[in-house]
């Protein structure tokens, strides 16, 4: 599934002086199955990118394709089955569910296409050193734990492409290390690329495309 | 767990209060359906409250006494009654022309006779429903309708003789007589009481026996029409009593009142099913806010859910479940608390001699599936609508 972006620009960002390098108002594909890194400093529309991407903000111009399909003619509809089987996420705010326990957290992505089994679930859980919090609430967790189990949620599905928005921003190297190989296998095994936005390169993992913004 | 999510930051304070005037709108509704339905049903047979029929003679006044006036009613003056809007339909009542004498003919009970004035009036007009209403000649007895106030005078005889007072039931199984005659020839005839009426002062016979009496023992002259019965039309009373002050017309005065008291407590019933059917209607609106509110609190989960990939309709679907389920409990209870209303009022109305139909009502019912389905609809719309306002 390529990614192709036709002279896409935000309107927040439509004042802002674009670079050359710039993704903004550029023609660009995304190919699949590619490890994309998106570097910039803040406030240059990374997240924006992200939710471009995933159908939260749709206030541009120009035209983002998804195999010819332009995002802008998705229906509800076709957008809830893009996010349960094609794409994920890892929101920069995380948007877990605070009240809800770290596996419940898990369960409630997992349950919509039953991708891995509990115990499979609990083994992720164990390779980012959080099974002991498995029935604790995830509000009473700190943000590296709850950043961890973000990056776990959003590889309980079926996806071609997985946006991860400054996932290890909370993260020690050690444990950004771990969680970048669970996400290079997941990909992996299905085949699929991932974006990853970053405010600098050194993410632990080897990637095929670099944009700067 | 979508529950869990979607069902919390509750305002259960303000859920209730939307229940609690939700559950009293169930509650009158029903009750004022009821006996609206109850009121106006035309031609169920109840005494108090069926439709507005009336006895009406001319005023007997000293003109008419001294024979300037006439208290016969013409053929015209019956067909312009019946051209009046407000009256359903007009018939003569037939009286007897003959001699006729009433008595008992039972050894249970003492002797008693009484020289009667009978009368008999189309049969779709009688407050008593009976099978039993007919007769021929050869007949095994005359089936009669007796006037209350006719069995209060007996009961008092009754008591005056110290002898136990009869009730209804009582009464309809003693034997009477009938004793028609003229001046050469009499005869006898069993009667049997079938029937109680307010309506009409005088005993009530069959049209049938009524011809064959006068066509034996009648004297032969073209009968003259003193009394009509009229049927008024619902609601429209106001109107009836006024035609008969104008015309100098006059009615039992207990049909006036009844017929009064049916307009009124018409008008006052329909006024609270108004009513009823308003605050049912604001609760169900203040519960559909209930639902907007709590959608909007929960904001954030439902977004979030959105993002995850669930469906909106599953996301509605927890709602509607929900507030649906709720308003089912409520109208559960609503009926529960109409059945003991219900049996409460019949009661109160029982012993105050009102005798109404006391069988449930479909309408009521009707109207509670309306109201539930009412409540099924807005409920659906409004989650739909607030959930995809999320997306």
């Amino acid at each position: 599934m390529n990614i192709h972006f036709n002279h896409v620009l935000p309107t927040p960002l439509s004042s802002m002086q674009q670079t050359v390098n710039s993704l903004w108002n550029q023609s660009l594909i995304l190919e699949k199955g590619k490890k994309v890194v998106v570097e910039a400093p803040s406030g240059r529309g990374k997240s924006t990118l992200m939710h471009l991407l995933f159908g939260v903000r749709k206030d541009y111009t120009g035209e983002i394709c998804v195999d010819d399909k332009n995002l802008s003619t998705f229906s509800h509809r076709t957008w809830t089955e893009f996010r349960k089987n094609k794409v994920s996420i890892v929101f920069q705010d995380l948007q877990l569910f605070p009240q809800l326990t770290v596996l419940e957290n898990l369960q409630l992505k997992n349950d919509l296409t039953n991708h891995y089994s509990l115990a499979e679930l609990v083994a992720f859980m164990d390779q980012v050193g959080l099974s002991e919090k498995l029935n604790q609430k995830c509000g009473n967790l700190s943000m590296g734990q709850q950043q961890r189990v973000a990056i776990i949620r959003s590889i309980c599905q079926p996806f071609s492409w997985l946006l991860l928005d400054e996932p290890f921003s909370h993260l020690d190297s050690e444990n950004a290390e771990i969680c970048m190989g669970i996400i290079n296998e997941a990909c992996g095994k299905q085949e699929a690329g991932w974006v990853l936005t970053s405010l600098g390169t050194n993410i632990n993992s080897s990637y095929d495309q670099l944009i700067t913004i | 767990m979508l529950r869990k999510i979607l069902l919390r930051n509750q305002s259960f304070l303000q859920l209730i209060i939307a229940l609690f005037g939700a559950l009293l709108g169930v509650v009158f509704l029903l009750v004022s359906v009821h006996y609206l339905i109850k009121v106006t049903e035309f031609g169920k047979g109840s005494e108090m409250l069926g439709p507005n029929i009336l006895v009406v003679q001319k005023k007997v006044s000293t003109t008419t006494t001294l024979q300037l006036a006439s208290s016969i009613f013409t053929q015209h003056e019956i067909q312009s009654i019946q051209n009046k809007s407000f009256i359903a339909e007009v018939k003569p009542v037939t009286s007897n022309n003959f001699g006729v004498e009433f008595a008992t003919s039972d050894p249970m009970l003492p002797y008693f006779r009484s020289d009667v004035f009978i009368q008999s009036i189309d049969k779709r007009f009688l407050d008593v429903k009976s099978s039993q209403w007919k007769w021929n000649e050869g007949a095994e007895f005359v089936p009669i309708i007796l006037p209350r106030d006719f069995m209060v005078m007996l009961n008092t005889f009754m008591s005056s003789a110290g002898i136990p007072q009869i009730s209804d039931q009582l009464a309809e199984e003693v034997q009477f007589s009938l004793v028609l005659s003229n001046d050469n020839t009499q005869r006898k005839f069993n009667a049997k009481i079938i029937g109680f009426t307010n309506e009409v002062s005088s005993i009530l016979v069959p049209e049938s026996f009524m011809k064959y009496g006068g066509n034996t023992f009648g004297n032969k002259k073209q009968e003259k029409i003193t009394q009509i019965i009229i049927a008024g039309k619902e609601k429209e009373f106001g109107l009836l009593e006024k035609f008969l002050d104008q015309n100098q017309y006059e009615s039992k005065n207990a049909q006036l009142v009844t017929g009064r008291l049916k307009s009124v407590v018409s008008t006052l019933l329909i006024v609270i099913a108004f009513i009823s059917f308003l605050t049912l209607l604001f609760s169900s609106f203040v519960l559909i806010q209930y639902i907007q509110l709590l959608i909007s609190k929960n904001s954030y989960e439902v977004k979030t859910l959105l993002r995850l990939g669930y469906p909106s309709k599953s996301l509605s679907n927890v709602f509607i479940v929900y507030f649906v389920s709720l308003f089912g409990m409520l109208c559960v209870l609503g009926s529960v608390f109409f059945v003991f209303l219900k049996s409460y009022l019949d009661e109160k109305l029982h012993s105050t001699g009102i005798y109404i139909d006391f069988q449930y009502t479909f309408y009521s019912w009707a109207t509670l599936g309306f109201s539930f389905v009412l409540f099924f609809v807005l409920t659906f719309i409004s989650s739909k609508r607030n959930i995809m306002h999320e997306f």
